[in-house]
Parts: C-alpha cells; structure tokens; sequence
C-alpha cells in the first residue's frame, strides 16, 4: 500500500519533471529538471530493491552526465540565464513525431517482452557479487574492450579540444 | 531515507519511526559539530597565527558560534535582482541533502548508523556525485560572474579529484572484499587499513581536502581572486547554510575516512570495551583528520588551478592506478599482506618524492603570462 502511494508520488514527479525539461524555457531549468527526473527513476529502482541499479542510475546520470551537461551549457552559451531560448523551429513535427515513436516503440517492447525471472511480478534482486561475476570473469574481455573504445573517445576529445601554442 | 534490504517490512511505519528518530539524533549531533567546528576552526588557526581567536563570548569564546548563528538568522535574506530565483534559493540545500545522505550510512558505532547498507561505499561515491549540482545551481543561478567563475572551478577541481578519491578507496575495498561500511570497521580489529595501504590513504586526504574546497585546494572559494566563490550573493539564512553544508561535508568525511582507513569504532579495542568507546574512537578519530585539515589551511599556500589539475591527472591518478593494478596481482596469487603494504608503501614514499622535489625545484625560466609579457616589452625597446 505505502510503498504504491510512493510509486505514484514519484511517477507524477518524474513525468512532470521530465515535461520541464523540454517546456522549460530556460536552458538551466532544463538542465536541473533532468537531474531531478533521472534522481527520481533511481528512487523508483530502490523501490523496486535493485540497489545496485539505483546507485549506478544516480552516480552515473544523476551525477556525471548532469554535470557534463551544465559545464556544456557553460561553454556554449552565453546569458544562458537570461533571455528565454526559442523552443519551437521549422523541424518540431518532425521532432514531435520522432519522440513519440520512440516512446510508443520503448512503452510496447517493455510491456510486451516476457522478462527472464519474471515470476509474479516481484522484483528479484540480484547480489552484486553475482553481477560482478559475470562482468569481471564471464564477459571479461567484452568488459575490458569497450573500456577501451571508452578511452580512445577520451584520448580523441582531448586531442580536439586542445590547442596548442600558436595554432 | 532508503533503505535496500529485502524484508515486507522496509515500509513498515516501526521502521519508519526508528529511522526518523535516528536521523533527528544524527541531524542534532552534525549541527552541534558544524557549530564547534567553526569555533573550533577560529580558535586553532588563531593558535597557529600567535592570535587567540573569539574569547569573548561566553568562556573562552565558547558560545561564539551561537551568537554568529542568532545574528545571520535575523539578517535579511536578500537575492540579487538579476539572479534566477528558483535556482538560487534551493541552491543551499541542493548542496546539503548529499552530505546529509552521506551521514545516513556512515556507522558510528558498531551497527549503530541510520542505515546500514550492504553497498554503503558506492552510495557514499554516488551520492558526491550529486554534490556538485548545487554548487553549479549557486554559481549559475546567482547572475554574478564570480560566482559563474568560482562554480566552474569547483564542478572541474570535483569532478577531478573524484577519480583518484574513488579509486584509493577501491584499492582499500579491494582488501576489505566489502562495500559494507559496517563491515569495513569490523575487519579492522587488529590493526587499520592505513598500515596495508598508506598510498591511498595519502591520495584519500589529499581529494578529500580538494572535494571539500579546504586549502591548499580552496581555488573555487578564494577571497582574494573571485570574492568568496559560488556563494558570494548570499546572505542570511541561505549562506549559514552553506557554512554548516561545508562543516557537516567537513565531519562527514572525517568520519568516513575513520572507518575506512583508520579502523573506525574497531581499532582498538572497540569489540571490548563496549558502544561508549566505539562512539568515542569515532569522534576522536574524526577529530584527528579535521585538526590536520586546519593545521594544512593555515601552514599551506594555496595552489594554482594549473598546479592542481597537474597534480591530480599526472601524479595522483597514475599512482592510485598503480595501486589497483598492484593489488589486484597481490590478492588474486594470495601473496602475503605485508607485500601490500611494501608495495603501498614504496608508492608513497615516491609520491612523497615528487612533491618535495616539484616543491624545491627551481624555476629556470618565466613560463607565467604576465612574466612573458614583460619579456616581450623588454625585447622591444
């Protein structure tokens, strides 16, 4: 019962989050709608007691890709907290129809795939030993080689974005 | 507050009482703390500067920061006409629910937490992540350029430091073999973690001081370049909220670095001589970390920022890899422990090396902006 009351107290606040973010007017009110839209699908997967899950989602979206996106804005935009930014252009049907096949596709294979261990709609947790097994020892070398695809996209950022002396 | 372990009973209203009456204890026992901590700050850093700090407001000073706490209370809370409204008013405590959280897993004594959770560690990383949002939410919401300037320079000095702070730690859990901060004290019975890993327990003090904007890190709130940093338009209410935000930060990790590294309410005797002791341990050992905090503020220069991200992804990260990889070959063959602590200590040996010698090493030439610009006026005439 309580545990429903609060999964629909944070759905409400997750899809009215989520609309700031796109009616937003401004660039950082956007920003900081999606943190408190990704901070609130981790505490919907602490609801549903997958822990490791619910700290991922919050160190990786709630904290890093936020802050990527902030010290984007930084570097793009000037008097981003000034003047309100235009949201609609000559592409917004074609945008508009973009998200919502996307979302209509998302929403279809989520209720429709039959889900491994999906008894009796109860979350099952899994140990993060056991998560750890299969990424460190069964999937080693798939782990290991897109870390490294990782760390040449961040050898090649640098290199773009640095500038050398007289250049 | 979250709480992971399965049961029916997670949303039970007793266990909704118990852990509201502990995070009271805990709220209580942090605003105590942050308010001796500035006292106890003023009063120590006068000492190393031959002054005496506050003396005059009850014996000794002692009721100085209550009185600072009435007089910034009663003050007018006043926002700028250009600042974001909404971002600058929730920006402080943005900054103060992940330190908060933070203080919500940390295990004062034996089993004796808010919550204990089996992966207590990563929560502690996940939830600094979030500390920088509010710090950015100050400094872009305050329309005032040196609080853009000092936001930019805390979200890029944390996001830096991070990584080696949360790499020294993984090297410790390594050792651990647990994310359980509980669990982390226990194993530390006979002797801490600090004797097996002293490289990381070096790199750990040296983030800590940079996450916490202590000097000689203190660039993104430097008074005499950008006024005081993210937080300059505050005033009031508001800004002694961001001071008791930094003193809990302050706190919190003192403490966690007390259990990780130095045997939290374990070492020693804490299984022996009862909660009392273990409760003790605890705050004498965050005492030990904070004392050495300010002792640095007040002996340190403080850096530049080229100086401090150098230090950080050429020395700090490489080292702290090192160790992981070390480590790593070292418990997978189970070689014995004191082949950790040989190796960590070699590391910080070297890491001591290096910063003696950048610190002596003499500059042979100008490099410096202003320095190259005399350079060429010279050369013109």
């Amino acid at each position: 019962m309580a545990t429903e009351v609060l999964w629909w107290i944070f759905a409400v606040a997750i899809v009215a989050t989520a609309a700031g973010v796109v009616f937003s007017r401004s660039v950082i009110h956007s920003a900081i709608c999606l943190i408190l839209s990704l901070a609130g699908v981790g505490a919907i997967y602490a609801f549903l007691m997958v822990e490791f899950l619910a700290l991922t989602q919050f160190l990786i979206y709630g904290g890093a890709v936020t802050v990527l996106i902030l010290l984007a804005l930084m570097l793009t935009r000037v008097g981003a907290t000034g003047l309100p930014d235009k949201v609609t252009g000559a592409q917004a049907p074609f945008a508009a129809l973009v998200g919502l096949g996307l979302m209509a596709t998302l929403i279809g294979v989520a209720v429709g795939t039959k889900w491994p261990n999906d008894i009796d709609d109860a979350p099952t947790n899994i140990p993060v030993e056991q998560i750890s097994e299969v990424l460190f020892r069964d999937y080693g070398a798939p782990f290991v080689i897109a870390s490294v695809v990782l760390l040449v996209a961040l050898v090649g950022a640098i290199i773009l974005a640095r500038q050398e002396e007289g250049e | 507050m979250i709480e992971f372990p399965l049961g029916s009973e997670m949303f039970g209203i007793w266990n909704w009482a118990d852990a509201a009456i502990r995070i009271v204890i805990v709220v209580l026992v942090m605003t105590i703390v942050a308010m001796y901590l500035i006292y106890g700050e003023r009063k120590i850093v006068a000492r190393f500067q031959q002054r005496l700090g506050p003396t005059r407001t009850g014996p000794a000073g002692l009721l100085q920061s209550f009185a600072d706490a009435v007089k910034l209370i009663s003050k007018e809370d006043i926002r700028p006409d250009g600042a974001d409204r909404w971002v600058f008013e929730f920006a402080p405590y943005a900054t103060f629910i992940p330190v908060f959280m933070t203080l919500c897993v940390l295990p004062f004594a034996a089993d004796w937490g808010v919550r204990n959770l089996p992966l207590g560690m990563f929560f502690v990383f996940a939830v600094l992540g979030l500390n920088i949002v509010g710090v950015m939410m100050a400094g872009l919401g305050s329309g005032n350029k040196f609080a853009l300037i000092g936001g930019v320079r805390a979200a890029a000095q944390m996001i830096s430091y991070e990584i080696p702070l949360v790499l020294s730690l993984l090297s410790v859990s390594m050792i651990a073999g647990t994310l359980d901060l509980n669990e982390f004290a226990a194993k530390q019975g006979d002797y801490p973690f600090v004797i097996l890993q002293p490289l990381a327990f070096i790199i750990f003090v040296t983030a800590m001081l940079s996450e916490l904007h202590r000097a000689p890190f203190d660039i993104p709130v430097a008074e005499s370049e950008i006024v005081g940093g993210y937080f300059v338009e505050y005033s009031g209410i508001r800004w002694s909220m961001f001071m008791l935000t930094e003193y809990a930060a302050l706190w919190s990790f003192s403490v966690f670095g007390g259990i990780v590294f130095l045997g939290g309410w374990n070492f020693p005797m804490g299984n022996e001589w009862g909660w009392g002791w273990q409760l003790a341990l605890t705050f004498i050992k965050s005492a030990l970390f904070i004392f050495f905090i300010f002792w640095v503020r007040s002996t340190v220069p403080r850096l530049r920022i080229d100086q401090l991200m150098t230090f950080c992804w050429k020395i700090l990260l490489p080292l702290s890899l090192v160790q992981v990889v070390a480590n790593g070959f070292i418990l997978v063959y189970d070689g014995p422990y004191w082949l950790l602590s040989l190796t960590s200590g070699v590391g910080a040996i070297l890491l001591i090396a290096i910063i003696i010698n950048r610190a002596f090493r003499r500059r042979t030439a100008t490099t410096s902006l202003v320095g190259a610009y005399r350079g060429a006026q010279v050369s013109a005439q």
